[in-house]
């Protein structure tokens, strides 16, 4: 037997040091208070242990969220502000320093610290993605989107210039022919990072389709904007369901259950300050009046739609992932509108102040000049010519890029980690005894991991 | 089951007798097991194991997951069996291996060498050899409407990224009376050509020693080389040079390449870095190293227009010397005539091109030249 050499009271006191074993949630401590119930052993079942001790404890503190069902596991955040910031503050730089190259790194770096900070019952998510196999995918998509950026563009652009006499049809032109390539990116990004996530040493997996979302997006955006956005619930849905329904966990597949028309309530939030905001639009062309009254109410319209649209995004997600199953397991997620809103507000506040003040070299420098000049816009420009021809764009390049730098990092912090530890801290996996049922699933190779979303710049959440 | 010597945990410097808890994936299912490990110093393994189950790690090649956020605990895994893992928080088995930090390489670097060998040579291939063809050929198909059209686009492009502050737009010098001996000064050298499009000679208000022709018959010249130029005959040179690139139509091709190239070179750096890189393209605009056959056409060109002005076409080479030896190599106009190997040449095709019974008369009188002087005032 493993446990022969040790003595309880070694045992006792070595684990006396130890925090609390948060990775196993109830059926653990079961397990493994019946592995230190071996001879030599004193604990039983029943004796409080320190480990047993210690979980009271942190069952106490959680007390207070909603009791559990058996078999529900909470989820969990674990990160820490202050290193995420540091984090992406310093990979900025060496992706700055590198000329782009870091920035693979960057993500693979991030998204493993933001999965491992996602505890469900105690153990955490794993991103398993290798920078070098991004490096590779983005090469691969160099290959073939240099071919349509430089010929197609080129193309566009003459044939705008010829016919048109100007370039904006060509970027339109461009722009809608690369709509497709953008789902489709999105698809294959979606596919690549949960083929390199895992949770308790299985994969997670989105079987093929990506064409088919690309049909069912087009169609779908479509009938939206026809509808003038009222059937925007009916394109989260289906669009969401589609993904959902080919997302795997090991050998478990996942289904979206739910009507579109659930995600109508939340929705109406934004109705309904649209549709005033219409009116008031229809009203103020028609009346040709635009005094406090209208302004009072445009600006009250505005802010209840902007209100309305966190509304919908957050509950929306929060419908769709109480109505996902998987064999027996599904979803518990409670996030609140007010905390997101507060997360936006706060977070982006805070951002936009402190990395403004990367400017302020350069406002000051502006003062220096104008000062110096008396005023006069001639002797303004007369010190600008007199300086170096690098001092310019060296000062504005430097500013712009320590305010890009602080901007990005302080977004992580502030808006990113919040939002990923409000999602994390109020969800929770029913259904969770069953888990010894799910099987691992084969890897999904995938060559050319996220290529394609990263050249297009499709804007994964990281 | 192994001997009692496998199940001694020995961590630090004295050999403890300890069990340490930990939870194990195998892989094959999302099963966790409570286990005990200890490690078997005859083997140096980690031993893992629950049940009638044991699972042997060897301590050397022992690797931690790299970015975990909580740092109070262990999340380790073995490259030899790379999709098993085990937690735990008695960190002093991090002690026991040497090779935690190491990272796991999982691509083949040939394969990356490979593919980032195509996508050079892809981008390579597009960016010199297929769009300049392709520029070239329709440079000679678009209409004089949509070349005019581009020519304008690029313009405010220019004037925009060379403006000092950001914000706006550099300022066209239009002083009547300056205006008014440009305009004169160009319809001398043009009077008797039939121009596809008409020219359109813009100044800018800036120092650069520089002129530029653009698309569409515009030419650019900055107030920086009016001030430098010793004549108005070197001033005159120099347009004509520029009407040599209208006519040849070298700025159209230009600016349908860098139509093509921005886009890749934005693709492959980012949009971190792109925005500069387009800024530096524009750059590279004005700057238009144009191909040495297209210099030499140009200047042909630009001896038959002065000497069919009644202007020697030595100045266009006295121009180029006199720049020369006042700036130096490597400045605005000097690099793009410079860059060319046979300068001493061209001023001697220059000095051939006069026509010894050629009437010289001055291209601009004295009061005209010191108003066109003055056309940014
Ligand atoms: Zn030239």
């Amino acid at each position: 037997m493993v446990s022969h050499a040790i003595t309880s009271s070694r045992h006792v006191k070595n684990s006396a040091r130890l925090k609390p074993f948060p990775y196993l949630g109830g059926g653990f401590f079961v397990l493994g208070l019946s592995l230190s119930n071996t001879e030599g052993s004193v604990e039983s079942d029943n004796a409080p242990t320190p480990w047993n001790v210690a979980r009271e404890a942190k069952d106490a503190t959680q007390a207070k969220k909603t009791p559990l069902a058996s078999g529900q596991v909470q989820g969990a955040f674990v990160g820490r502000r202050g290193r995420v910031f540091w984090m992406a503050l310093r990979f900025g730089v060496y992706t700055l320093l590198t000329v782009g190259m870091y920035r693979f790194w960057m993500k693979t770096r991030l998204r493993r610290w933001y999965w491992s900070s996602v505890r469900i019952g105690g153990i955490p998510l794993e991103y398993v993605g290798d920078p070098l196999e991004k490096v590779l995918g983005f090469l691969i998509a160099v290959v073939f989107l240099a071919f349509y950026i430089g010929v197609v563009n080129l193309l566009l652009m003459f044939a705008s210039f010829s016919l048109f006499q100007g370039e904006y049809p060509a970027y339109i032109l461009s722009f809608a022919g690369v709509i497709p390539f953008w789902f489709y990116a999105r698809y294959r990004a979606r596919r690549y990072v949960l083929a390199r996530t895992r949770w308790r040493g299985v994969r997670f997996g989105l079987a093929p389709g990506a064409w088919g979302y690309v049909g069912r997006a087009l169609a779908l955006w479509i009938v939206t904007i026809l509808s003038a956005g009222m059937l925007w619930p009916l394109k989260t849905f289906w669009l969401e369901k589609y993904v959902t329904d080919r997302t795997w966990f090991g050998t478990v597949r996942m289904e979206q259950g739910g009507r579109w028309t659930m995600l109508f309530r939340p929705f109406l939030n934004v109705v309904f300050p649209g549709v005033g905001l219409a009116g008031l639009m229809i009203w103020v062309g028609y009346s040709e009046r635009f005094k406090g009254g209208e302004m009072a109410a445009g600006a009250v319209l505005a802010v209840w739609s902007l209100i309305g649209l966190v509304h919908y995004q957050v509950q929306a997600k929060r419908l769709l992932a109480n109505a996902k199953r998987a064999a027996n397991m599904g979803l518990v997620a409670e996030p609140r509108t007010r905390t997101v809103f507060r997360i936006y507000v706060v977070g982006y506040g805070i951002a936009g102040i402190v990395s403004s003040v990367a400017l302020v070299p350069i406002a000051l420098a502006g003062l220096i000049v104008f000062e110096a000049s008396g005023g006069s816009m001639g002797a303004v420009q007369e010190i600008l010519a007199g300086m170096p021809v690098w001092a310019a764009p060296v000062v504005g390049g430097l500013s712009y890029f320590a305010m890009f730098l602080m901007w990005s990092a302080l977004r992580q912090a502030f808006v990113t980690m919040p939002l990923w530890r409000l999602y994390a801290d109020t969800l929770s996996v029913i259904g969770a005894d069953a888990m010894g049922q799910v099987q691992q699933r084969p890897r999904d190779e995938f060559a050319e991991a996220e290529g394609f979303a990263e050249a297009l710049d499709v804007g994964a959440a990281i | 089951m192994k001997s009692i010597t496998s199940t001694i945990v020995r961590v630090g410097r004295k050999p403890a007798q300890l069990g340490a808890l930990g939870a194990f994936f195998d892989g094959q299912s999302a099963q966790a097991h409570a286990v005990r490990l200890s490690i078997d110093e005859t083997r140096a393994e980690l031993v893992i194991a629950w049940g009638n189950t044991e699972v042997r790690w060897p301590l050397a090649e022992i690797r931690a997951v790299p970015d975990q956020a909580e740092q109070g605990d262990l999340v380790l895994m073995w490259p030899g069996a790379p999709l098993e893992r085990l937690m735990t928080d008695e960190s002093r088995i991090a002690v026991r291996c040497p090779e935690l930090r190491k990272p796991v390489v999982k691509v083949s670097r040939w394969r990356i060498a490979t593919w980032a060998n195509a996508a050079l040579a892809s981008v390579a291939l597009i960016i010199l050899v297929l769009v300049p063809r392709m520029a070239d050929q329709l440079a000679t198909f678009i209409p004089p409407a949509g070349e005019k059209a581009l020519g304008d686009a690029t313009l405010e492009r220019v004037r925009s990224s060379l403006d000092g502050t950001g914000v706006g737009q550099l300022a066209l010098c239009d002083a009547p009376e300056g205006r008014a001996a440009l305009d004169k000064m160009t319809a001398r050298l043009t009077a008797g050509y039939e121009l596809a499009t008409p020219l359109d000679v813009h100044v800018l208000d800036q120092k650069m020693i520089n002129a530029f022709a653009l698309p569409g018959g515009h030419i650019v010249l900055v107030d920086g080389l009016i001030q430098a130029a010793e004549t108005p005959e070197a001033l005159a040179a120099v347009i004509a040079h520029e009407v040599g690139h209208v006519v040849g139509r070298d700025a159209t091709r230009h600016a349908l390449r860098s139509a093509g190239s921005i886009g890749v070179l934005g693709l492959l750096f980012g949009d971190f870095a792109g925005g500069a890189l387009v800024l530096f393209l524009t750059e590279q605009l004005i700057q238009a190293n144009y191909s040495q056959s297209a210099e030499s056409t140009a200047d042909s060109f630009a001896h038959e227009m002065l000497s069919k002005a009644g202007v020697s076409p030595a100045a266009l080479g006295d121009m180029f010397e006199g720049f020369r030896k006042r700036f130096g190599d490597n400045d605005g106009i000097v690099a793009h005539f410079v860059s060319h190997p046979s300068l001493g040449d061209r001023i001697d095709a220059a000095h051939r091109a006069i026509q010894t019974d050629m009437q010289v008369r001055p291209i601009l009188g004295d009061t005209a030249w010191q108003a066109l002087r003055n056309i940014c005032r």
